[in-house]
Parts: structure tokens; C-alpha cells; sequence
């Protein structure tokens, strides 16, 4: 009987619990975090404002009905593009980047809330490609829809933001069963881009490696256009003799997975240039703290040891909320935002950290169960992406921590300081919640 | 299972077998972290937040067995920079700029001790043993300036300046290897400073105390939040000196007066070996060092004179060995003290003749008469009939040629001089041996303290002190009072009662009416005698060695005075001894007491001598 009565019922109590008590532990951290900061009262008042405003957005995404998205994807599509250009004319240019919507008693970061409706659009749009979802052209398809929105948040620019939906993108292209060539194609474009990205700026920290040969070819590929002009023949050339190997092998693949992945290593490089050219020397400076972090504890690497010191110090069970000595002096930086697990392992000690933890997991397990009973296959696909956004915020916050991922300066859903994340996040919890209210009764 | 769920596949719940793993590893990565790692990230949080501005504690006093400060504390400033304060470069240049030429020194010597502290993280000292006149213009200064601190501290103070330096030592800072042996019980820290001579080596664990300090806990910047502990400092154990301060003090400056102002003198308790004085010179005034300036100190060092001749030197006892010969001769059962012996003036050795220092004789000689006038031809003919092998046995019974036991480093053995050493060395002994011997000339060498000794033993009938100046050691936490130096005989001289009181008569003799006439003081009974050291690259070397005590009563002080290049004993050494006794029997000239002339330093007056401002 009871078990019916859970079954019949229109929420998912505990994903919701699991939510409950992540906004918790994030409430009772940023005021312990805030503690000792002058403007303590004004970040603690916006904090529980954006609960408010989260709580509505919650009930919002419950209550309609997530088909509609699933209808109207277009006019989401739209409303997208539209805050993604409105910031760009009327938002303010803060911390070298225009990201927010300045309004009378706080300010938005639409970006957040787009990182979610994307992901509904995408949802939509592989979901209306029903069978032919193995072709090439619903993946270029997606592309094409999405390139306007990953180039408008690049304008921002708002790396944090595409660190975020394209490993969530990928997870959803997975999801919807996608060709898993394109999924390898992706993931090889993600990998040259990164690579590519992350060697040049080494080179650049170490000016004195260009010294080899090999070096300062790779470094000139990145500014000189007839090196690039030389990257682009080498891969054309590697890719008609793949081609041209297999078929010796009478192994007759499509010339056309030639053609792709040719175009696929060539668009990670290229990105990888762009992304280059677009980092600040700051950014520089976290990828050489991940790369070494021993080698300048003062500089670059100062953030991840004392958000490490933080949480070491706190032990098992912790030093006690407020008291950590860590985060109130201010060693931790960013504490209330993107370190603020630092101030959880600090102050509530491993209790603290595992709890978020399984609290996470507890979120991730409840978004695949919401998934496999969902009324549609668009519901379906939303639990997918959702899960691959709470999945890699995860693992980038806490791999931050661990040293095993670089600063991305990417916050913690529910538990890190600013509105704009929080209310998204709830949203999109909100939205798991309808798929579930809306499930098969089985 | 539903028609409709046909559109579901299991790529989600393999996404989800990834999470829990993922989840896993992060779970144990973060109890390695937070439970294996925790003591060490905790250390690391601690030393985060605290910092510490110690302040250095008073080291232990010294003071003489009267009762006079000779070592103390006074206070001083010291201009501190705490490495977590601001950090930035422009920062410390403008500090550096402000603050240079209010502690004399230049900015880049400023910037770099800046930098150095901030690499360090610690608090650093940029000056220390301020004037009181810096000490207000940076008292305003500081307040501009988050991270830098003006603290009381004490500075060692030698009320006496070089009073009995060599015995006292000095302070200085640590260098490379002494801070790699260091002791860590003892706390030290890199601007430590540590004695680095006599007593205040010896004795550093004893005199340092716990420095005690303000254990701060600061925010990320550097700024002072609160003050997590106090920490009073508790003071170093005081040492008292078996010196007398009078002695000591007139030792120093009858050194210091003689025309070459080198030499020594010691004094010693006949009853107990205790050393009442014990003056070399050249000295040194410790207080040089005070300004702990590294580079300075290094210079200084190089000039001043670590070397303590009263300990270090060896000379030819001269004349005063004569009491041994005399000793030796009246071991010999057939030797008649009173039996003369005609000096001509010199003494016909058969190969070779010796001469008497007086060139025209002294005519008939006694034991009494030989021993006055120091007579030369007397011993001469004495050693020749007892030989060599009894004054070695003899030299040997005074532990001639091994070191007196006192407890500083470096002392010198000397050289015991006779036949059975020189058959040792399978080489052989002429007469002209045995009457270079007789008189203390030749391979025969021997330090001041050594004669001090010798000159106890015989006003004490025979008991060979080990010679010792400290007394002991008071805690001035517990109170508790450690007893270090204790009389403690070496060797009996074994002779009869009666070889002691021909020797005591005949030194007393000496006095009355012979060459040590300078040392004669009514009232007293001394007992002297001089000696010169003939010195072939230059002027003689003057000795006396005296012991006296009031009349009636066992003499109490042994002296001897040893001046280089002094010339004649009685005149070059004479006075200066005959100071030392005055002093300590506090007699005038005619033997009549004297009040102190000058008030001592006690601590009670020193502190309220400190208090008053200087230059009244």
C-alpha cells in the first residue's frame, strides 16, 4: 500500500529530501563563510533571496508540464538567443566579462539559466529526430542549432558555462543513442582541443622549451597562419591515408568517416587557437597550477593548497560550524563560491564532505530512476542531459579540490553563494520533478 | 513491459555505474585527505593562522661571591616586521624608504631583510637595541605601517665592561653550524643570540630562559585578529662566581697599569682552590658585542684577544721555583738549611760557569738568606748535591707539567722539567740541566694558574687544589641553588710540617727584609716571593707569588702576578699584588681597614641605576 502511495506520488520525496539538504548545508556554510566579511548581512540576505526566487522556479518547473518544452522548443530556442544578445548590449562588464543583467535588488547571470533551457532545446530537438537519430545530419543538425549559443556565451565570455553543457551535451547525445563513431568524433574533438590548448599554454609559461625543434613548430602552429595552413594538409593528408590504408585492407568504410574525422581533429585544433587566443594570463596561470601545483605555492597553486589545507585540517568531524580558521581568516579564497567546499570540509570535517557527496549521488541515482520512468522519450533525454550537468559539476568541483581537474572557477549547485546558479539548478531539479509527477504508473 | 518504453536504452544506467565510481574514487581521496593526512594539513592550518613576536627573556645574571652584578640585563628595542602583513613590492619599498634613515641603515640593506622575512613568512627583526630616540620617531612611524612592530626586549649589560671578560665571555650570533647543532629543546630562533665564550658558553642552557612571545592568530593578510596566548618569558638561572670583586678588580687594573699592560693575575682560596681572581690581560669589553651587528661582530672578534694568558701562557717560573729546590733539599736527610754556601758571584759548573743574577756576590748564604735574596749560587750548589731527580720529584708531588683541572677550555699544561723526562726521550742530562732547573729556567714552563696553585699548596701545607670559579647555579624559577664548583684536592704534597714552616719562615723572611719587600703590609702576614724570567727575545718576564693571611690565622689568599716583559718580580709584579691583598684583607697601605670606597653594583641599585635616564 505504501509502496503505491510513493508510486502514485506526484514528487519525488527523495530528490527532493536529497536537494533539501544539500541547500541546507550550502545555507549554514556561506553564513559560516560570510561570518567575519563586512558585507556579510548583504550576501547572506541575497543568498535567501535566491531561495525564494529558487523555490518559485522549483514549483515552476514542476507544475508545467515539461512537454511543452518539448513543443515549444522553438520559442524556447528563441527566448534563449534573446537573453544571450540582451546581455551582450545591456548587461554590465564586470571581472572581464559581460555576464549580468543588472537589476534593482540583484543581479542575473542569464547564462545559468540558458545552460538548462540548452539543454531542453537539445532534448527537443534530438527527440524529434525519433529513428534517424544514428545519421550524420541530426549531430550536424545540433550543431548548427547550438553554434549561436556556445558563440554568443563566448563573446561574454563565459568559459565556465561551456565547460559545463558541452560534457552535459555529450552525455545527452549519448543518451538519445547516438552513432557512437559521432560520440568518439566529439570526445576527439573535445581531446585535440584540450590538448592543443593546454600545451600552448605551457610552452608559453615556459618560454625556454621552445629551444626544440619539435616545440616551437607546435607553439608557431598556434599564431602563424602558414603553420596552420601546414596543420590542416598534415591532417587532410593522415585522413586520405587512413582512407587509403583500409582499403588496401578491402575494408570499405565510408569515405565519408574519413571526411568527418578529418574535419573533427581539424575543428578541435581550430578551437583549440581560439580558445587560446582567448585566455587571460590568469587562466594561464591555473593550468600551470594543475600542471604543477608544488612549483609557485604562492602563486597560482596558493588557491587549491590552502582550499586543500581547509579541508585536511578539518578531520573527521570537522572544526565545528564557524569555526574554521581556514576559511574566516581568508586564507581559502573564493570560499563562499567556488571553494566553498573547502569551508564543508573544514567545518564539518569528512561527515561534511561525504554527505554533499552522497547527497550528489543520491540526486544522480534519482535523475536515472525519473529517466527510465519517464511518460515519453523526451523526458527521457531531459533526466539524461540534467544528469549530465549535475554529474559534471561534480566532478569538477570536487575534482578541483582533489587536484585531479584545474580552477575552472565553476560553483558548487545548491551549496556555493549566487542566485543565478542556485535558482537554474532548482529549476532543473524542478523540471526532473515534472517528468517524474508525469511518469508511466507502473 | 510497455510498448511505449521501446525508445529507452541502458546508456544512462552505465552512466550511472561511471558516477559511483567516480564517487568512490573521490570518497577515498577524500579520506586521505581529511582522516591519513589530517595532522599534517592541521600543522599547516596552525602555522597559517599564528604568528609569534617573541620576546628574547633576560639571561641569567652573573654575579661575584660578594654579591656585585658583573653580568645583567638592561631593556632595549627591537623593530620587528611581521611577514604576513602586507606583501606587496611597492609596499615594502615605501617601508623600506620611510624607515631607512630612522634605523641607519640603507634602503636596499632595509628591502632585502624585508624580503628575506617575507620569504621566511615569520616575523623578522630589522633592528634591534634601538636608542630611545629611534625608539619614539618609529613608536609614530609604526602606526602607518600595518606589519611592523616596535617590542621590548632585554639586551645583555656588563655593568663593569670588561670585568673579568676572559672568565665571562660573550654573546654573538648563531652561525651556520651552531644552528645546525643546536639543541631543539631549547627553542632558539634564527636571531638568537648565544654566548660564544667563557662563562656565558658554558653555561648558555642554564643562562638562556624561555623566551616568552605574543602567539597571534592573523587573517590571510597578515592582520592581527586577536591574541591567542601570552606568553610571559622566564628568565635564565643566575651564576655566582667565587670572584671577589676587589681582588678581581684590582688584579685588572695593575695589569692594565704595567708599561706593557700583558700578563696575569690570579688569586686563590688557600683553603679550597676557589679562584678569587683571575685577570688577563690583554681584555676586552664584552659590551662590544652587544650591538649583535653579524658583520661587526666578525670584526671585533678578529681584534679582540680571546686569549687568556693566565691559563694559555706558559713561562719559566724563574726564581719563584726556588721553593721547590728548597723542598727537594730538605728531603734530603743530610742537607743542612743553615749550613752556608759562599756566592762569589758565580757558580763553576767545571764545563761551564753559571752566574748569580747578583754579579758581585752575595757572600755567605743560608736556606733563609738564599731564599730572600734570591740567591742563585746558593741553588746552584743546593741541586747540584740533591740532584735533579729529587726537585723533579718534587715538581711531580705540585703536579708540575699537567694542567691545574681548572674547568675552561683551552688551558695549557706547561712543561715538567728533569731527568726522567729526558730519559724518556732516550736523551741525556748535563749538570748545567740540573742548575737551569734549580732556578726555573731552561725547558721548565708553567702558567700563571699553575704557580696560583702551586702557591696554595704551599700556604696550605700541601693540598693541591683543582682551582674552580663558579659557586653555583640559581633557578630563578624554582629558587633551587645547584652547587657547582667544590673544593676538591689533587694531590697531597706530602712533606713534613717542619719543611712547610722553614719555607713559610723563610718567605715570610722574603717579605721583611728580602726582594719581595714590595708586598709587605703591616698588619698581615705575608709570605712572597719574586721571580724573573730571563726571556731571550726580549725583556724579562716579572713574577710574584705571594700568600698571606691575617696574623695567627692559616693564610687564606694565594697570589701570584705574572707580568710579560715586566723586568724585575718585585717591581713590575709587586704592586700589583700587593693591591690584591690590600684589597682583600680591605687594609690602607699601613695595614689599618677601609671602608669600601665606591658603592657596588647590587642588583637592587642597578635596577634603580637603569631607571634613571642617562646623561644625568
Amino acid at each position: 500500500m505504501l509502496k503505491e502511495a510513493v508510486g502514485r506520488s506526484k514528487l519525488d520525496w527523495i530528490l527532493f529530501g536529497a536537494m533539501l539538504g544539500l541547500v541546507l548545508v550550502g545555507a549554514l556554510c556561506i553564513m559560516s563563510a560570510m561570518n567575519s566579511i563586512s558585507f556579510s548581512n548583504s550576501v547572506v540576505r541575497t543568498h535567501v533571496l535566491a531561495l525564494c526566487i529558487g523555490a518559485g522556479a522549483f514549483v515552476a518547473g514542476w507544475s508545467f508540464n515539461y512537454q511543452i518544452y518539448d513543443e515549444q522548443w522553438k520559442a524556447l530556442y528563441t527566448f534563449i538567443l534573446i537573453l544571450l544578445v540582451g546581455v551582450l548590449l545591456f548587461g554590465s562588464y564586470q571581472r572581464g566579462s559581460r555576464s549580468w543583467f543588472v537589476l534593482p535588488f540583484f543581479s542575473m547571470q542569464p547564462s545559468e539559466i540558458c545552460r538548462v533551457l540548452t539543454l531542453l532545446v537539445a532534448a527537443a530537438f534530438l527527440d524529434r529526430r525519433g529513428p534517424r537519430i544514428r545519421d550524420t545530419s541530426s549531430l550536424i543538425g545540433l550543431g548548427l542549432l547550438l553554434i549561436p549559443i556556445f558563440g554568443l556565451i563566448m563573446l561574454q565570455p563565459d568559459f565556465s558555462s561551456i565547460v559545463i553543457t558541452f560534457p552535459a551535451l555529450v552525455v545527452l547525445l549519448y543518451c538519445t543513442g547516438v552513432n557512437m563513431f559521432y560520440l568518439w568524433l566529439l570526445v576527439l574533438f573535445g581531446a585535440v582541443a584540450g590538448v592543443c590548448t593546454i600545451g600552448w599554454t605551457y610552452i608559453y609559461l615556459h618560454p625556454d622549451l621552445t629551444q626544440y625543434a619539435l616545440i616551437k613548430i607546435f607553439q608557431q602552429t598556434s599564431s602563424n597562419v602558414l603553420y596552420m595552413g601546414g596543420v590542416c594538409a598534415a591532417v587532410a593528408l593522415l585522413g586520405y591515408g587512413a582512407w587509403w590504408f583500409f582499403r588496401q585492407l578491402r575494408i570499405f568504410l565510408p569515405s565519408f568517416y574519413f571526411v568527418l574525422a578529418t574535419v573533427v581533429v581539424l575543428g578541435g585544433f581550430f578551437a583549440g587557437v581560439f580558445v587560446d587566443h582567448q585566455m587571460k594570463t590568469y587562466q594561464r596561470k591555473r593550468v600551470e597550477a594543475f600542471l604543477a601545483p608544488k612549483s609557485d605555492p604562492q602563486g597560482a597553486g596558493y588557491n587549491v593548497l590552502q582550499a586543500q589545507i581547509a579541508m585536511g585540517s578539518g578531520g573527521v568531524f570537522g572544526k565545528g560550524l564557524f569555526s574554521g580558521t581556514q576559511s574566516r581568516l581568508g586564507f581559502v579564497p573564493e570560499k563562499h563560491t567556488d571553494f566553498i567546499l573547502a569551508v564543508v570540509g573544514e567545518e564539518l570535517g569528512l561527515w561534511g564532505t561525504l554527505l554533499v557527496l552522497g547527497l550528489y549521488l543520491v540526486i544522480l541515482w534519482r535523475l536515472v530512476m525519473i529517466g527510465y520512468s519517464a511518460g515519453d522519450r523526451y523526458g527521457y533525454l531531459v533526466c539524461g542531459g540534467m544528469f549530465g550537468m549535475f554529474f559534471t559539476y561534480m566532478l569538477i568541483n570536487f575534482g578541483m579540490l582533489i587536484g585531479i581537474v584545474p580552477v575552472a572557477g565553476i560553483p558548487l549547485p545548491f551549496i556555493s553563494y549566487g542566485g543565478s546558479n542556485l535558482v537554474a539548478s532548482l529549476y532543473a531539479l524542478g523540471v526532473a520533478q515534472s517528468v517524474y509527477a508525469r511518469r508511466i504508473r507502473s | 513491459m510497455p510498448a511505449t518504453k521501446i525508445f529507452f536504452n541502458t546508456r544512462l544506467k552505465l552512466l550511472f555505474f561511471v558516477a559511483c565510481a567516480a564517487c568512490g574514487i573521490i570518497a577515498l581521496r577524500l579520506v586521505d585527505i581529511q582522516v591519513l593526512r589530517h595532522s599534517y594539513y592541521l600543522e599547516m592550518a596552525e602555522r597559517n593562522r599564528t604568528q609569534v613576536l617573541y620576546q628574547t627573556a633576560p639571561r641569567g645574571r652573573i654575579f661575584t661571591s660578594d654579591g656585585v652584578v658583573v653580568a645583567s640585563n638592561a631593556p632595549s628595542f627591537s623593530f620587528y616586521y611581521l611577514a604576513a602583513g602586507r606583501k606587496d613590492i611597492p609596499y615594502l619599498q615605501q617601508l623600506a624608504q620611510d624607515f631607512a634613515p630612522k634605523l641607519g641603515m640603507s634602503e636596499e640593506a632595509l628591502t632585502e631583510k624585508l624580503t628575506e622575512g617575507l620569504k621566511s613568512g615569520k616575523a623578522i627583526a630589522l633592528a634591534e637595541n634601538l636608542s630611545p630616540k629611534t625608539t619614539i620617531a618609529l613608536q609614530e612611524l609604526q602606526i602607518y605601517y600595518p606589519g611592523v612592530y616596535l617590542l621590548e626586549e632585554t639586551k645583555r649589560d656588563y655593568p663593569y665592561g670588561g670585568f673579568a671578560s676572559h672568565l665571562i665571555g660573550y654573546l654573538g650570533s648563531m652561525t651556520d653550524s651552531e644552528w645546525r647543532r643546536r639543541d631543539p629543546a631549547m627553542n632558539y630562533r634564527l636571531n638568537s643570540k648565544i654566548g660564544k665564550n667563557g662563562i656565558e658558553k658554558k653555561y648558555e642552557a642554564e643562562l638562556k630562559g624561555e623566551d616568552g612571545g605574543a602567539y597571534l592568530e592573523v587573517d590571510y593578510r597578515g592582520r592581527v585578529r586577536r591574541v591567542i596566548e601570552d606568553r610571559k618569558w622566564q628568565p635564565g638561572s643566575d651564576v655566582h662566581l667565587t670572584l671577589n670583586f676587589a681582588v678581581q678588580r684590582a688584579a685588572e687594573d695593575g695589569l692594565k697599569s704595567t708599561s706593557t699592560g700583558r700578563g696575569a693575575a690570579v688569586a686563590l682560596d688557600t683553603r679550597t682552590g676557589a679562584v678569587l681572581a683571575l685577570a688577563s690581560a690583554p681584555a676586552y669589553n664584552p659590551n662590544i658585542f652587544v650591538p649583535y651587528n653579524d658583520a661587526d661582530v666578525s670584526n671585533i672578534s678578529k681584534n679582540i684577544s680571546e686569549y687568556n694568558l693566565a691559563i694559555q701562557g706558559t713561562y719559566p717560573p724563574a726564581s719563584t721555583f726556588k721553593i721547590i729546590t728548597a723542598i727537594a733539599a730538605l728531603t734530603d736527610p743530610d742537607f743542612d738549611p743553615s749550613a752556608h754556601v759562599n756566592c762569589p758571584g758565580h757558580y763553576d759548573a767545571g764545563s761551564r760557569i753559571f752566574k748569580c743574577w747578583k754579579r758581585t756576590g752575595h757572600g755567605l748564604m743560608n736556606l733563609l738568606d738564599g731564599l730572600a735574596n734570591s740567591c742563585d749560587v746558593y741553588f746552584y750548589d743546593v741541586a747540584a748535591r740533591v740532584g735533579a731527580a729529587a726537585i723533579e720529584r718534587v715538581q711531580r708531588a705540585f703536579m708540575f707539567g699537567r694542567p691545574t683541572g681548572i674547568d675552561l677550555p683551552g688551558e695549557r699544561a706547561g712543561n715538567l722539567y728533569g731527568p726522567t723526562k729526558r730519559a724518556r726521550n732516550k736523551s741525556y742530562w748535563f749538570i748545567g740541566d740540573t742548575l737551569n732547573l734549580s732556578i726555573g729556567q731552561g725547558e721548565l714552563l708553567v702558567t700563571p694558574l699553575k704557580m696560583a696553585q702551586f702557591a696554595a699548596a704551599i700556604a696550605s701545607k700541601g693540598n693541591v687544589y683543582r682551582p674552580y670559579y663558579i659557586e653555583k647555579l640559581v633557578s630563578n624559577r624554582t629558587g633551587k641553588e645547584t652547587q657547582v664548583g667544590k673544593p676538591e684536592i689533587l694531590n697531597k704534597a706530602d712533606y713534613p710540617a717542619s719543611t712547610y714552616d722553614l719555607i713559610w719562615t723563610s718567605l715570610k723572611y722574603t717579605t721583611d727584609t728580602g726582594t719581595a719587600r714590595w708586598a709587605k703590609i703591616p698588619g698581615l702576614d705575608v709570605y712572597a716571593k719574586t721571580g724573573t724570567a730571563q726571556n731571550p727575545h726580549g725583556d724579562d718576564h716579572a713574577w710574584f707569588l705571594a700568600f698571606a693571611g691575617k696574623p695567627g690565622e692559616e693564610p687564606s689568599i694565594a697570589v701570584v702576578v705574572f707580568v710579560e716583559y715586566g723586568l724585575h718580580g718585585s717591581s713590575a709584579a709587586g704592586p700589583i699584588a700587593r693591591e690584591m691583598l690590600k684589597a682583600y684583607f680591605g687594609v690602607d697601605d699601613m695595614g689599618n681597614p677601609v671602608a669600601q670606597r665606591q658603592s657596588l653594583l647590587t642588583q637592587e641599585n642597578y635596577e634603580e641605576l637603569l631607571e634613571t635616564p642617562a646623561g644625568e
